[in-house]
């Protein structure tokens, strides 16, 4: 833990931490950006209620007050890793289903995939800070898609951006948290530590 | 034996004297007053088209004997009308609050029960002691998609409404104004204002949420307000104001990320600093207690006409009269 401790790395990592809540805050608007054209271009409604999509991170968090730093730092990489994935699907998905036809939503789809592909490798940066391994991406990729009929696909592709969005928010929250420089910002328990 | 009695305005009110029969010879009365024989049929009394002043405690006593009969407590009122709900995070992680009340009053009793939903949970609202018709709730989740369910539902003995509001957790967020605002000239800048103030006091954590404000401003001879927004920071100074003109100012806080504006905060008024008019003798006209003596030199706008030299408003607005006259006017030559 020495090196997480030293003067020059709180510095890192709070340079981290500003640079990645900008990250978050940009892709966040982005994302909700590209709800609102996703939800015109496929005909939805943009009330619709969407179930709980499987395989997509949910963002709500109980007790994510008390989550230490690694946890929301892990957590944070999982849902990203997932986000990747599932946005290269939505892509594939929206390249098969209207061609080159809608540049536009592939566009701001291609966008919002970089961005999240930029801001797993940040919290990956985060990590290597702390001295953490970063987990290995689990399986070969993404599980298979469903099949599901394009409506189905539609939606589902909804509450993924949904759930992104809410993400997006969640992240900046983490890594102020992280930023901070109590005791209760540090990466791991340290029971030397406590009063 | 004595009981309340619920009537709608307007309805047609029977009284039957208890147990007595329809033909026994009893007197009525209203509040203590005997009630005119041409309302009874019988023994019962008969009220038509009841309204709100005819509520109040009926008697029925025997004809000879004056023994109490019958008593009862007749309330006239209306059935509830669909309540008004709002809901609202001022505290933001840590919960909500909703509150309500009737658009018109019913005149009776009412009882309020009010149900949270979050997706199929159920949460309990915890009423407040004051004000009455408010409940809070704690989030047990963060950053949730799922949207809460709020119902409301009105009683009274004579009938029930409900009304339902739904809602994403970070759409109902809106902090309370800023606190403390305060406005100040700046020695030796004609043109500059200082303005600071905190975050409110019920936002618990701005460290973790940090809020971000909008100023707004006018001097207050114009309409048109300007607006800064402000991303981070408790102070901001205005550096384009009118020499010498007094100004109004407030500031509004908002979530840096999510929800919507606070309501204005109170107004606080300012006058930016000008040099003393050497060439003027006049008298000020103040409504502050002053404990400067009258000069041949008009102090700048720092002295005490004004408690501490600076106007502060968080409970109360105090618009400080300086020697105003004068230094408007001397104020309007930059115009």
């Amino acid at each position: 833990m020495a090196a997480a401790d030293s003067p020059s790395a709180t510095l890192q990592r709070r340079d981290l931490c500003s640079r990645g809540i900008r990250l978050a805050g940009k892709m966040r608007s982005d994302v909700i950006d590209l709800l609102d054209t996703y939800v015109e271009r496929q005909g939805l409604d943009a009330s619709a209620s969407v179930a709980a999509v499987e395989g997509v991170p949910v963002a709500a968090a109980e007790r994510w007050d008390e989550q230490t730093g690694t946890q929301r730092l892990l957590e944070n990489l999982a849902a990203y890793r997932a986000f990747r994935a599932l946005l290269a699907q939505m892509l594939e998905e929206q390249r098969e289903q209207l061609g080159e036809a809608d540049a536009v939503l592939g566009q701001a789809l291609a966008a919002v995939l970089l961005q999240v592909s930029a801001f797993a490798y940040h919290l990956e940066e985060l990590l290597r800070l702390e001295s953490r391994g970063t987990p290995s991406e689990e399986g070969a990729g993404p599980p298979p898609p469903p099949h599901l009929g394009l409506f189905e696909r539609k939606l589902r592709g909804l509450g993924v951006l949904r759930e992104l969005a809410q993400w997006a928010v969640r992240s900046a929250r983490d890594l102020r948290q992280l930023a901070k420089p109590s005791p209760a910002s540090s990466l791991a328990p340290s029971p030397a530590e406590s009063p | 034996d004595s009981h309340i009695q619920y009537e709608r305005v307007g309805a047609d009110v029977t009284m039957k004297c208890g147990s007595m029969d329809w033909d026994a010879a009893v007197t009525w009365t209203a509040n203590g007053t005997d009630i005119d024989e041409s309302h009874l049929n019988g023994s019962y009394l008969i009220l038509k088209n009841v309204d709100l002043t005819q509520s109040g405690q009926y008697s029925c006593y025997e004809g000879s004997s004056w023994h109490l009969k019958y008593q009862t407590y007749l309330r006239v009122g209306t059935p509830p009308k669909e309540p008004v709900l709002m809901c609202r995070s001022n505290n933001y992680p840590k919960g909500f609050y909703c509150s309500w009340h009737l658009p018109t009053p019913t005149y009776i009793p009412n009882s309020f029960n009010i149900s949270v939903i979050h997706g199929t949970k159920e949460m309990v609202c915890e009423k407040d002691v004051f004000p009455k018709n408010r409940c809070h709730i704690r989030y047990l989740q963060l950053f949730s998609t799922v949207k809460y369910k709020v119902t409301l539902t009105v009683t009274n003995a004579l009938g029930k409404t409900s009304t339902t509001l739904t809602f994403d957790e970070f759409a109902i967020v809106k902090p309370d104004p800023p606190e403390s605002v305060v406005a100040k000239p700046v020695p030796n800048n004609p043109r500059r204002l200082e303005v600071s103030w905190q975050n409110p006091s019920s936002w618990p954590d701005p460290e973790s949420f940090p809020l971000k404000f909008f100023l707004r401003y006018r001097p207050l001879i114009l309409d048109q307000w300007q607006h800064v927004e402000l991303s981070d920071g408790t102070s901001h100074t205005i550096t384009d104001a009118y020499a010498g003109k007094e100004y109004i100012i407030q500031v509004a806080a908002k979530d840096n990320d999510i929800g919507t504006w606070s309501d204005w905060s109170v107004a606080v008024h300012a006058t930016p600093w000008t040099e003393e008019p050497k060439h003027l003798t006049t008298e000020a006209q103040v409504t502050e207690t002053t404990s400067a003596s009258t000069s041949s030199f008009m102090p700048p706008p720092t002295t005490k006409i004004c408690d501490k030299g600076a106007v502060v408003g968080s409970g109360a607005v105090a618009v400080c009269w300086t020697a105003g006259l004068v230094l408007a006017a001397y104020g309007a030559l930059f115009i």
